[in-house]
């Protein structure tokens, strides 16, 4: 069943980019994508389906690269979300395979994921409603706030991956 | 108990790194947006935790099982705390199946809220079986933080071997001087008629044997053989054992000592055991059920301890090993010492029958089915058969496979009797 599910969200990771871009030439990229994570999730590996879902990232980026759309930020929020919530159902699948699962555990769970998803699109919306402010207050610095905000998230990479890595008791 | 971050943190990361490099590659503001819910999932799998708190308890069916019975393993937990995803792992030990249910479980409670959790295992082969506890581990949020400990509760449970009641035992050559089922071949009071004699003063009239004292003309009496006990000291060779766990040839023969020890003390003998291997251990001739515990509490213990050490028979006290008793040997005869050590129990007159179990089953389980491998076992049974046919000239040796009822094979041994009634 989670098996189904992880199933459905790597078709939501694949299929988006082709909202952008409804290329066959983008499905030399997709297919692998969908190769690759199918395997994670047949294997219930969430590396692989973390490879899979890299290479699908890749053919959004060339999506947009070569159909340069206005920027649209629900589809970006939607692939956010399936991303998280594909590698959060494989790791759940993988640990209770062949395990007995309270109905509760499972409740619990969802109602997790649901947080999590929810999260981060406020998150999308608060983050969209202070750049639009930012950028009326400073016109014409789009590329600037693109590259101070990758360097920002750069930035909270880093952190996180310090933060996690540090055991707390 | 300490939190830890779990693989699924590099994934997120890993796509966090991607979506950035892409972004600052393409000026695509989507591509930062995308790393924004990956961000925020992984700041909520690293919120703080109230420490867990919780009791488990758990019931065992049984303490004590014959092989291949089933033993229910029941967990109750009580939660103290909020437990958000707590999983529980309890390892099966070797020799034991999962027959229902499963060993490995998750749940998520409130504070106060009780679950409870049971499986079914099935024991395959005897043993002492051992369970530690089950481990248990936290999950964070989305699983992106674990926290790991056991919960130390351990419980023994003694699996016994499985035997049949055998109809049919080795009859001792000597008794006891104690009442039981053997007739003695000296002459006492008992109910089993033996020579005929002339009448003495003191002879009881109820031993007149009236039909001969007309045929003769003169009074004659029946003398009786007493019914007595015997020692049976039962020798499990634990030098070596081959064949698939649970079944090897140390298996085959346990069962077999298992079930001569029941068939003996239920005719009141006393029964002792020696293991003969890398450790020398004994259990005193006695009888009763108690005795009978003593000795399969003995018997699920054995195991085979390398050593190149040979043990000298002579170690062992008169008491567990008297002169008068029968001795009983299992062993696969793979192992040169035991067979030296049987000859020279032979070789001082003590009564013996070698019991060998055929380890050529136990190992064809082991070995690919082939044609060599069937060459190979015949080429062995052969061997086998004309050693034991050297050894018969001394020793008393009963083949039996393991597998065919221990009575069959103790009903084709073959051995001098000896005289019923001692000379005058």
């Amino acid at each position: 069943m989670t098996r189904l599910g992880a199933f459905a969200l790597l078709l939501v990771v694949i299929a988006l980019p082709l909202t952008v871009l409804p290329s066959p030439q983008l499905c030399w990229l997709l297919v692998p994508a969908f190769l690759v994570g199918g395997l994670g999730v047949v294997a219930l590996s969430a590396p692989v389906t973390t490879a899979g879902a890299a290479v699908a990232l890749i053919a959004y980026a060339v999506a947009l690269l070569i159909e340069r759309p206005p920027p649209d930020l629900v589809v970006a929020t939607l692939l956010g979300s399936a991303l998280v919530l594909l590698l959060t159902v494989v790791h759940f699948a993988r640990r209770v395979h062949g395990a007995a699962v309270s109905p509760a555990a499972l409740r619990s769970e969802i109602r997790e994921w649901s947080m999590a998803v929810a999260a981060g699109v406020l998150a999308v919306g608060v983050l969209t409603i202070a750049g639009t402010a930012l950028r009326l207050l400073l016109p014409d610095a789009a590329a600037a706030l693109v590259i101070v905000g990758a360097l920002g998230a750069l930035m909270a990479v880093v952190g996180v991956t310090a933060f996690v890595s540090i055991e707390n008791d | 108990m300490s939190w830890h971050p779990t693989i699924l943190n590099v994934s997120f990361v890993t796509l966090v790194a991607w979506a950035v490099f892409l972004g600052a590659f393409t000026r695509r503001v989507e591509l930062i947006v995308v790393t924004v819910p990956l961000l925020v999932a992984v700041a909520i799998g690293r919120r703080a935790r109230p420490a867990p708190a919780w009791d488990l308890s758990r019931q065992l069916s049984a303490q004590r099982l014959v092989e291949d019975e089933r033993l229910r393993v029941t967990f109750t937990l009580r939660a103290h705390t909020d437990l958000p995803l707590i999983e529980f792992l309890e390892p099966l030990p070797p020799l034991v199946h999962l027959e229902r249910g499963r060993n490995h479980a998750f749940f998520s409670l409130r504070d106060g809220e009780q679950a409870e959790w049971s499986f079914e295992l099935r024991c395959s082969a005897r043993h002492q079986l051992r369970l530690g506890g089950p481990h248990v581990r936290l999950w964070g949020p989305l699983g992106l933080a674990a926290a790991e400990t056991r919960q130390r509760e351990p419980a023994t449970v003694a699996i016994y071997p499985r035997f049949t009641a055998l109809r049919r035992l080795p009859r001792p050559a000597r008794t006891q001087t104690f009442m039981g089922n053997h007739v003695s071949p000296a002459q006492g009071e008992g109910i089993e008629p033996g020579d005929i004699r002339p009448f003495v003063p003191g002879d009881q009239i109820r031993h007149v044997n009236w039909r001969a004292t007309l045929r003769l003309g003169g009074l004659h009496v029946t003398q009786h053989h007493p019914e007595r006990n015997a020692d049976v000291i039962l020798i499990v060779d634990t030098l070596s054992a081959v064949g698939p766990g649970g079944a090897t040839v140390l298996d085959a023969a346990v069962r077999g000592a298992a079930a001569l020890a029941a068939g003996y003390l239920a005719r009141k003998d006393r029964v002792g055991l020696i293991e003969y291997g890398g450790v020398l251990r004994w259990v005193r001739p006695g009888s009763g059920r108690a005795q009978l515990q003593r000795l399969l509490d003995t018997l699920i213990r054995m195991d085979v301890v390398f050593t190149y050490v040979t043990k000298d028979l002579d170690l062992v006290p008169a008491r567990i090993l008297p002169p008068q008793a029968l001795v009983i040997a299992f062993s696969p005869l793979l192992d040169l010492r035991f067979v030296k050590a049987v000859t020279d129990l032979a070789a001082r007159d003590v009564d013996l029958v070698v019991v060998a179990v055929s380890p050529i089953g136990p190992t064809r389980a082991v070995v690919p089915p082939s044609a060599v491998a069937d060459v190979a076992a015949r080429l062995w049974t052969l061997e086998r058969r004309a050693w034991f046919d050297k050894l018969r000239r001394g020793l008393t040796i009963v083949e039996w496979d393991g597998v065919e009822p221990l009575d069959l094979a103790l009903a084709s041994r073959r051995r001098p009797r000896r005289p019923r009634a001692l000379p005058a």
